[in-house]
Formats: structure tokens, C-alpha cells, sequence
């Protein structure tokens, strides 16, 4: 069976495909990755099996299931994935708010998830609200050890930003990106302001300008329930598809000709170094050198 | 043959489709267009993309004078594409260079005309005084198909027909009257019929008019579109425009030296109030470079003056710039000349804008006190303000009515100024403690006038425990009078030079001597343009720029006019 | 009390929405979890409306299902000005009609472009759906573009907007969503314009703001 994508870099990565909570015990589903068409089923809790939908010897790939999704590769995945501890913390409600087609590319969904300033604009009277548009000065590492961008100490002020509060305040942030189409966010939890909410984006490219994005909850609400969760994340989704599907060129651009970063920004283009870094060309524009 | 395309002129929207506050969607040769109408009836053709992250300023917001991007609110001017404001950084003056891509443009026979790399003019036809536009007709079909069929249709329907140059189709209808036709080349598989007849009908007659052309052409459409289903071709190429390397990266870049870029005219020169004197000026050649509120340029006089004016000009008035000149009595020759010698029509020579005085409009609410011409960059501010339907105060000090000035803009203004009129400076300041007696921490000032008036505001918002980052200033010149009897020792961080400053240098000369091309405006410590980081050493601060907390951190400077305390400085340079 | 059977990311509900707030009418929205749910299937949802679509509307003793049919009855009955849906002209009130039921077929074209792109509806031809959305477009552009000749803004004649501009509006702003691209329909770009500026509009996700209403 001939897959199309050659870039090593994306088919050596696990790649989300399904939200468990969606799939029934021995059903096929099929899905689209890296442009080939692949079939999965849940065999049990713990085991799943993939294979490329066309190739008659159903050859297995491999996958695993953690953090409540469903993972496959293409090629030679490495043995771990990214740290999550949050995700198994026993007093924590995990939801996963739904998958979303997107006519975009993988880095273009990511670093939207990553980007403050649109708060005001995009999620007007939610997560922003004029005039207060400061980005503040925040810290952002490549982390070697971890091999994932860190962005600390973000702050954004939020008109609404718990349930019980009627007046804006600045919420403290934390952006992680531990693999090339995954980040977690965290944020201070409305109900215990010393642990942290976290929010999940897990993209799967079907192909270069074209993913479902799976979102995801982990919060320490016990109060709002799983639809309510899920209502508010998709509102939030719905507002960033329509910028993601305007922006042009679709792919994200690693050459630093193509755009204007800003202060702000600094978490984007740590993203893009660390991306050029890791030499990968599928679903970008590669830098000129 | 993609090339020569590029370099003439093609019709891209009918001018009624360009409509106040609507932003009008084209494409040509492959390359997507933003083409939107200012207030002040100037058509902008604009790449598709919002130069910060790449959105389509299609979805924008035109607000007039200014287009606002939906992802991050960036503000861009009209006919410079200039950006004004980025809201993630409020304090910050965008720098002048972040453009977004522009192309040529013209209106003609109802049209509007662009071109990637087009010049000159586009082609004139005769007898096209009196026109009509047709109902614009997208194809799903490859621009030399359309050529072809199109002419074959009217033939078919016994009119004639002739090429033009260009690929220009001429239709001489049987009744005399003629019909250009262009076919705009959108992509490789899509383009739009774009035609005009040279007559001018009844409201009636053009309705059926252009009902039958519509009928035609429809048909002709569905022809074309069968036939190109089944001869696709590649889509073009588009080469992404780049931006400027300086612009790539972060740090941005500042303009170098006190020089003199423009060539301006006088264009209109009137009083506006007593001693004080309104100078319009234009560009020579070409278009001049954006401003911000709050930015001043240097005007280089004939006498071999440099003097500094703030910009009165609101959000999209880029099409001059607008200062007011006080006579002062104590002239060294620049307001003087200004006021005696410069007439209407005469050339000048000016530094681009500059914004060492920006506003924030991240404020819940903005005081503005301006003090006598003090008015010209806070009314700036103001206009600004108005446009985003954000919430200020206005108030003006002046001696008596006849010292008002601009009072045209000033009426324009949404919020009414308040007027102070023959206060004392002991009721002046009995005023600025009730303006300023309420205040927040998402409320800031911004003063502007003479120097004796600056100090007493700063001083009352002091009292009245006003922070110091929420005050905000700009003296016209420095009154004191400069200490420049020491000598010290300045190291260069980053280039790692050291060099001497005898008495009688500025640090800002030394530095020029010895090649570092630093950018200046005022030269006496008021405007803020020759600014550096300081690493080490104690500053002896002589400018009026810099607020009190920053003076104490002692880690900028003016090189100007501040200098050392201890023997020597290490600046970050 | 009004209460709306909802769903935020519907075009459908949406015109119950822009309704609602064009008359200034409170309304408890009840949320109907479509998407990932299915919650407008169920055994429950079902008995409300057979069809198991959204949206359903409930005034008192009323229980109204499809979205232009729920525009006529709050349009009649709250609409004191007799503007949305005005009955004393039988010709208008016939291309009403006409455009409400075109309204419908967009959702039947654009609408399921989308949800084949955004929610994996796989069981749509989503070729043949955009094809139809485009030949749809093209026929209310030229449609539009001939009002504008005749110094008509709206999709009906008349000084205002009706219930047809409300029916047609949502699908045709989601539309890019469903990869169908508004380029080559300008008249269609205007109108939209001067929708987002009536008095009482509102956005949902995937539908951005115009500026300031009066200029
Ligand atoms: N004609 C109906 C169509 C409603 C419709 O298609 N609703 C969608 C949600 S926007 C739905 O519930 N679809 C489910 C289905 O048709 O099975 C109306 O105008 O209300
Ligand atoms: S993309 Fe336009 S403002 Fe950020
Ligand atoms: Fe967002």
C-alpha cells in the first residue's frame, strides 16, 4: 500500500484519529490521516487495531489509546507519548467537546489555540472584550529536556472569567505544545484557585490543509455538567473555524518573510522555530534556508 | 504571457460595487484582492491579507477612514495601508513600516482599475463620456475561451464586433451604440465579464437595458461553462508578497538620523486663531508615509531651521499633513517664518512621522488636557478616539475665545470639548484638581501645552495619586537650561567601543563622529526620538521627556541632552 | 413564555435567533445537544418534533417545527408594525413565500456542505451539494443585484427587511464553511452588509460583525 505523505517527520508521529466516549466496542470506523484512508475498531477498553483502509492484507499499524483518545501512526512511532498527568488526576471531569472539520493546516489550528490577542476580537464578551486588548509581557522556552514549547506567567483579562464573578480580572495562563499538533492550556480554576483547568486541542491532519481537530476538557468543576462544558467549548471552537479557513496561506508559514510577529507573538514563533528545528515540511512553508 | 497580464490594467469591480463602509472581494492573475472606499471617496486595492497572521481583510470591518482586521483588530489607513494601532501592545507606537501590500488603482468609466504591475494609465477610449455599466458576470471558464466565445455570441446576434488592444472586445451594436468588453482573468478556471456601453439611459431604459445584456451574457455563461468543465487548466502561481526583513523579526527598527525624507508643499495655509496659523501639507511625488496619533514631524525651513509639529490630523487623512503654528514672541525664526515668509505653494522639506508620544486606547476612559496650541497632537488623539466609539474627556485651556483653535475639528468631535477660557494659573490648577479628582487604574491623561501649565498638571495628578505610568506628556521644547560642563566615559554594549565625552559634546554627537547613526527629532531633550537603554553607571537625566519613575530606575536616556554622573556609561548600543 | 429548542452552531436556529432579538422578545433557549449528542434523535427530542430537526419553537399552547414557518407565526403575531411579514399585499406576501422556501433549499445545499466539512457527514455528495449552493447563490445574487437597480436593499420590496432576508441570511454567511466560496457573489456581499447593520443583529459562531450601524 502506497502512502502519499513522504515527510519522515509527521509519519514517525502519533496521530489522534477518535475521542473514545464516541465508539462502540467492535464497530469499524474509517477516517482520513496524512491523506490515506485508514480503518480502526475498539476491541476492547485497553486494545485497538488500524489498518489502511485499501490494503488487502490489512496490515496493522500501530496505535494505542491514552488520554481518552485513540492514536495511530504511519510510521515508526517513538514509545512514549507526551506527559499528561492531569488527565488521570481522580477528582478531575475529562470531556471531550467534540471534533470539528477545519480547511486548514494543522500549525495554522495550533497556533491560533496559542494566541492571546484575538481574545477581544474573536471571542468578544467570553474570553476578551474591548478595550482591554493588552497582551502582557509573558516567558516562553523550548524546553530541550521536555522537547516541548512553554509559554508561563500569561495573563489576559477576561470579562467573565468565573461562573460567580461579575467583574473582569486578568487570568493567568500557561500554553504547552509537547508534540508538533497537540497543546494544553491551562488556566486557573474557577472553583480551586491553586490548581489549574486544562484545555486540549489534538489535531489530526487529513492532509495538509485539511484536519479535524479534537478539543478537549480536564477541569475541576463539579458543578457544570459534561453538555455544558461541551456547549461552551464549541461556541468558542465556532468563532476560531471561520479565521482559521480565512487565513492565507493555509499552511503555516516557517519563512519569516511571509508575516509580521509582534511581542505577543513570541509563543507562535517559538512554535515555528521549534517546528523548523525538527526539519518538518508537511503542512508548512518551509523556511527559505 | 502571465507576465505581460501583470503589467497592464484590468477592471476589477465596477465602482458602485465599491461602496461606503463594504469591503469588495477580487482576485486577479491568481492573487486575491481587499478593495474598499474611504468616507473620503479614495479606493483602496490591498493584498487579501492582513500582514500580522495572514487573515483575509475581506471579513474585515471598513470603518471609513481606517480597516480593521477581524483576528487581532489591527488598524490600517487608508490609501497608505499603513498600520495605525495593534491593540495586544496599547503603548506602543506601531512601527511606521508595517504596510500592508497596496497596488495601483484608477476609476474610469465607472470602473475600478488595477493591475500587480501595472503603469501608466489604463487605456482610453473615445466617446465613452456617457456610459453604463453592465451587470459584472463570473465565469467558471479560462479568459481566452471567454474571448473567443464572446465574440462569436454577438456576431451570432448580428451586432459586430472588433479586438481592441489588450484583449479588449469592442461590440457595435446594431443601434450604433458600443459595448466594451474586458474579461478580468481571476484564476486559470475563472474570470469576470466585465462590460460598458457608451450611453447614459433613463432610469427605466437601463433596467431593460441591462436585463438583456444580463440574458445574454447568462446564456453565453452557460456555454462557456460546459465547454471549460472539460479543459481545466493549472491554477496560476501566485508568488506570496513578502515583507520587509526589518519587519520579520521582532525588535523593531527606528528611522536613522535627523533627516529630511520628504518633499512637501505648501497646500493651504490659514489662521485659525489669534497668532496661530494652520499649515496644510502635501507630498511632491509620492504617497506619504502613515502617522499615528500623537506624532510629530521636523520641518526643515529655508532659513535652515529644524522645528517639530505635532500632526492634527484624524484616523485616515493620509493624504496630507495637517500642523498649527503659534507665533511665539520669543521666536528664533521658526514660527515667525512659518507665520511671515511661507506662502501657499511653497516647497519644504520634512522628516516622515514620528510617535514618541503614543496613545493607549486600552482606557476605560482618556483625559485629555491641552493647553494653548498644546491642542494639535491630543486633538489627533481625540479623533482616534471617536472613530473606535471610545469613551474621553476633552478639555481645552485658552487664554479667550479668539485663541481657539481648529475649532472645526473640534466641533466634529463626539464628545463636545470643554473650553477653559482666562483661568489663572491659581483657578487653572483649581480646575485640574476637580478634572482629575476622580480617576481609576484604567483611566489615563495625556497633557499637552506650555511648559509652566505641563508642570502644574503633572503636579496636581501627582497629589491627587495619579500613577505615574497613566500620565502621559509632551513639552514642546526643554526650557531648562542644559549643564553640559562634564566629561565622562561611554562603552557600547553590543559593539563593544568606548569613547569620550568631552564638556561641551552631547553624547548623541560622540556617538555620530564615530559612525553610530542614532535617530533624532528635537534635539533638546522634549521629544523622546534619541532614546537608549542604559546597562550600567549613573545618569545625569536633563530632558523633559522621561516622567519621574523612569528617571529613577536610571535605565534610558536622552543622548541629546542627559549625561553622566558617574564616569562612565555602558549604553546598550 | 417563548421557549426555542436550540442549538448555538444551527443556521436554522439562528434565523429563530436574529428573530427574536430583531422584536426584542425574551425566550428561554432549551439547548439540544446536535453535535457530538445526536440529542435532536432521541426518543425524547423525537416526540417533539418527528422529523428530528431543530428548530423547535413552544408558545404556550403552540408547538411550531421549521424555521420559516416559526418566522411567520413570530413575525404575525409579536411584530406590532406589521413589517416582517406584512399580509395586505397578497403579491408580497406571495414572494415572501417564494423566498422563505428558497431560504430552505439553501439549507439543503450549503447547510449540508457544511456539516459534510465541519461534522464529517460523509453520506452527502459534498460536490454536488456545493454545486447546487453555487447555481442557488448565482440566481438571488442576480436577483439582488436587480433590486439595487431599482433602489430596493432588501430581498422583498419595500423600505425594510422581511422574513425572507432572515430565512436566506444564515446559510449564506456559514457558507465558506461548507467550502463555498461568496467571491463571485457581490450583490449577495452587499446585502449581507446591510443585514449585520439592522438594528437588533446578532452574530453566532462563524458569522463575523459589521461595523458601527449608522455612518
Ligand atoms: N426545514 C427545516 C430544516 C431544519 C434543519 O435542517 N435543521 C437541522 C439543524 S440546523 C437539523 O436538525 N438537522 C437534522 C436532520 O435534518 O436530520 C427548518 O427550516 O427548520
Ligand atoms: S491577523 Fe490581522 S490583526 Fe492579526
Ligand atoms: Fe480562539
Amino acid at each position: 500500500m502506497e502512502i502519499s505523505c513522504k515527510d519522515p517527520v509527521i509519519l514517525n508521529q502519533w496521530h489522534p484519529v477518535s475521542s473514545l466516549d464516541v465508539l462502540t466496542m467492535d464497530t469499524v470506523e474509517n477516517t482520513i490521516l496524512l491523506e490515506s484512508k485508514i480503518s480502526f475498531q475498539l476491541n476492547s477498553k485497553e486494545e485497538v487495531t488500524a489498518w489502511l483502509s485499501l490494503d488487502d492484507e490489512k496490515t496493522l499499524l500501530p496505535t494505542r489509546i491514552s488520554y481518552g483518545f485513540i492514536w495511530v501512526s504511519l510510521g515508526n512511532p517513538p514509545k512514549d507519548l507526551f506527559l499528561f498527568p492531569e488527565f488521570s488526576e481522580s477528582d478531575r471531569q475529562n470531556v471531550a467537546t467534540g471534533v470539528f472539520g477545519v480547511n486548514v493546516s494543522a500549525g495554522r489550528t495550533v497556533e491560533n489555540f496559542l494566541d492571546m490577542g484575538h481574545f477581544p476580537y474573536v471571542h468578544s464578551g467570553i474570553l476578551g472584550e474591548e478595550p482591554h486588548t493588552e497582551v502582557k509581557e509573558y516567558d516562553v522556552e523550548i524546553s530541550e529536556e521536555r522537547d516541548e514549547v512553554l509559554a508561563t506567567s500569561c495573563k489576559f483579562y477576561q470579562p467573565q472569567a468565573a461562573v460567580n464573578s461579575n467583574e473582569g480580572m486578568d487570568v493567568d495562563y500557561i500554553y504547552r505544545v509537547p508534540h508538533i499538533n497537540c497543546a494544553l492550556l491551562y488556566k486557573t480554576s474557577p472553583v480551586d484557585d491553586a490548581r489549574l483547568d486544562v484545555i486540549i486541542i489534538f489535531v489530526q491532519p487529513m492532509g495538509e490543509e485539511w484536519v479535524r481537530a479534537h478539543t478537549g476538557m480536564c477541569l475541576i468543576d463539579d458543578e457544570s455538567t459534561a453538555e455544558q462544558i461541551r456547549q461552551f467549548q464549541q461556541t468558542i471552537f465556532g468563532q476560531d473555524k471561520p479565521i482559521l479557513e480565512n487565513q492565507y496561506p493555509k499552511q503555516l508559514p516557517l519563512d519569516s518573510r511571509i508575516e509580521t510577529p509582534i511581542r505577543a507573538d513570541k509563543s507562535a514563533i517559538a512554535y515555528r522555530r521549534w517546528l523548523s528545528q525538527k526539519g518538518l515540511q508537511y503542512g508548512v512553508i518551509p523556511s527559505a534556508i | 504571457m502571465l507576465n505581460d497580464l501583470k503589467k497592464i490594467w484590468h477592471p476589477i469591480a465596477s465602482s458602485a460595487e465599491v461602496q461606503k463602509r463594504h469591503v469588495f472581494h477580487a482576485q486577479l492573475l491568481g492573487r486575491e484582492y481587499a478593495v474598499w472606499r474611504a468616507d473620503d471617496g479614495n479606493v483602496n486595492v490591498w493584498e487579501n491579507r492582513c500582514l500580522h497572521r495572514g487573515v483575509r481583510l475581506t471579513i474585515g470591518i471598513n470603518e471609513g477612514t481606517e480597516l480593521r482586521c477581524q483576528y487581532h483588530g489591527w488598524r490600517y489607513a487608508n490609501r497608505t495601508a499603513g498600520c495605525t494601532y495593534i491593540p495586544a501592545h496599547p503603548a506602543d507606537a506601531p512601527a511606521r513600516t508595517i504596510c500592508n501590500n497596496t497596488y495601483p488603482v484608477k476609476e474610469a468609466m465607472g470602473m475600478v482599475w488595477s493591475g500587480e504591475e501595472a503603469f501608466a494609465e489604463p487605456v482610453h477610449f473615445k466617446n465613452f463620456e456617457k456610459y453604463t455599466v453592465l451587470r459584472p458576470i463570473p465565469i467558471n471558464g479560462n479568459f481566452n475561451i471567454i474571448r473567443e466565445m464572446l465574440s462569436a455570441k454577438y456576431r451570432l446576434l448580428g451586432h459586430t464586433t472588433r479586438d481592441e488592444v489588450n484583449g479588449v472586445l469592442k461590440v457595435i451594436l446594431k443601434n450604433g451604440e458600443v459595448i466594451l468588453f474586458f474579461v478580468q482573468p481571476q484564476d486559470s478556471n475563472l474570470s469576470v465579464l466585465r462590460g460598458v456601453v457608451n450611453q447614459k439611459y433613463s432610469d427605466s431604459e437601463r433596467v431593460l437595458f441591462l436585463r438583456a445584456q444580463n440574458r445574454i451574457l447568462q446564456s453565453l455563461r452557460n456555454d462557456i461553462e460546459v465547454l471549460s468543465k472539460k479543459r481545466q487548466i493549472d491554477p496560476m502561481i501566485v508568488q506570496i508578497a513578502q515583507v520587509s526583513s526589518e519587519l520579520s523579526k521582532m525588535p523593531q527598527k527606528k528611522d536613522i538620523g535627523r533627516q529630511a525624507v520628504l518633499r512637501v508643499q505648501v497646500a493651504e495655509k490659514k489662521k485659525t486663531a489669534k497668532d496661530i496659523v494652520s499649515i496644510k501639507l502635501v507630498s511632491l511625488r509620492d504617497q506619504l508615509p502613515t502617522f499615528q496619533p500623537g506624532a510629530h514631524i521636523d520641518l526643515h525651513l529655508q532659513n535652515g531651521l529644524i522645528r517639530q509639529y505635532s500632526l492634527v490630523n484624524g484616523p485616515g487623512e493620509t493624504n496630507f499633513y495637517n500642523i498649527g503654528v503659534k507665533l511665539d514672541a520669543l521666536s528664533t525664526g521658526g514660527s515667525e517664518y512659518l507665520h511671515k515668509d511661507i506662502r501657499e505653494g511653497d516647497v519644504l522639506a520634512c522628516s516622515v512621522p514620528r510617535n514618541n508620544f503614543p496613545l493607549r486606547r486600552d482606557s476605560l476612559k482618556t483625559i485629555f488636557v491641552a493647553g494653548g496650541i498644546g491642542l494639535t497632537p491630543l486633538l489627533s488623539m481625540a479623533q482616534s478616539l471617536d472613530v473606535m466609539n471610545l469613551n474621553y474627556e476633552f478639555h481645552y485651556f485658552v487664554q479667550n475665545e479668539d485663541h481657539i483653535a481648529f475649532s472645526s475639528i473640534l466641533k466634529k468631535l463626539k464628545k463636545t470639548p470643554l473650553v477653559h477660557q482666562g483661568l489663572s494659573p491659581k483657578l487653572t490648577k483649581k480646575k485640574l484638581n476637580e478634572i482629575l479628582l476622580y480617576h481609576n487604574n484604567s483611566m489615563n491623561l495625556y497633557v499637552c501645552g506650555p511648559g509652566p501649565m505641563l508642570e502644574t498638571t503633572r503636579q496636581v495628578a501627582a497629589e491627587l495619586d495619579w500613577p505615574d505610568n497613566s500620565v502621559h506628556f509632551e513639552y514642546f521644547k526643554n526650557s531648562n537650561v542644559i549643564d553640559d560642563s562634564s566629561s565622562f566615559k561611554i562603552e557600547l554594549a553590543r559593539s563593544a567601543l568606548s569613547l569620550k565625552v568631552q564638556s561641551g559634546q552631547s553624547v548623541l554627537e560622540v556617538l555620530r563622529a564615530n559612525g553610530l547613526d542614532l535617530p533624532s527629532s528635537c534635539e533638546q531633550g522634549a521629544c523622546g526620538t534619541c532614546k537608549v537603554s542604559v546597562v550600567d553607571g549613573a545618569i545625569d537625566h536633563q530632558d523633559v521627556y522621561l516622567n519621574e519613575s523612569e528617571k529613577l530606575k536610571g535605565n534610558v536616556m536622552m543622548t541629546c541632552v542627559s549625561r553622566a554622573l558617574s564616569k562612565r556609561l555602558i549604553l546598550d548600543i | 413564555m417563548i421557549e426555542l429548542y436550540d442549538y448555538e452552531l444551527s443556521g436554522n436556529c439562528y434565523k429563530i435567533r436574529l428573530m427574536l432579538s430583531f422584536l426584542k422578545l425574551d425566550y428561554v433557549s432549551k439547548k439540544v445537544e446536535f453535535h457530538p449528542g445526536k440529542e435532536h434523535k432521541s426518543e425524547k427530542f423525537l416526540e417533539i418534533n418527528p422529523l428530528g430537526q431543530l428548530p423547535v419553537l413552544s408558545d404556550t399552547n403552540l408547538v411550531l417545527r421549521d424555521a420559516q414557518a416559526i418566522l411567520v407565526y413570530l413575525a404575525r403575531k409579536y411584530d406590532k408594525k406589521n413589517i416582517w411579514c406584512p399580509i395586505d399585499d397578497p403579491e408580497k406576501l406571495g414572494l415572501i413565500a417564494q423566498w422563505l422556501s428558497f431560504g430552505d433549499l439553501i439549507t439543503g445545499s450549503s447547510s449540508a456542505a457544511r456539516l459534510h466539512d465541519t461534522l464529517f457527514y460523509t453520506e452527502f455528495d459534498i460536490g454536488e451539494c456545493r454545486e447546487r449552493a453555487h447555481a442557488q447563490f448565482r440566481i438571488l445574487d442576480e436577483h439582488l443585484f436587480f433590486q439595487e437597480q431599482l433602489n430596493q436593499s432588501w430581498i422583498c420590496d419595500g423600505e425594510k427587511p422581511t422574513i425572507a432576508d432572515i430565512a436566506c441570511f444564515p446559510y449564506i454567511a456559514l457558507s465558506e464553511e461548507g467550502g463555498i466560496s461568496r467571491m463571485s457573489y457581490p450583490a449577495i456581499r452587499r446585502w449581507m452588509d446591510r443585514f449585520k447593520r439592522i438594528d437588533g443583529f446578532i452574530v453566532m459562531p462563524g458569522v463575523f460583525p459589521a461595523g458601527p450601524r449608522s455612518f
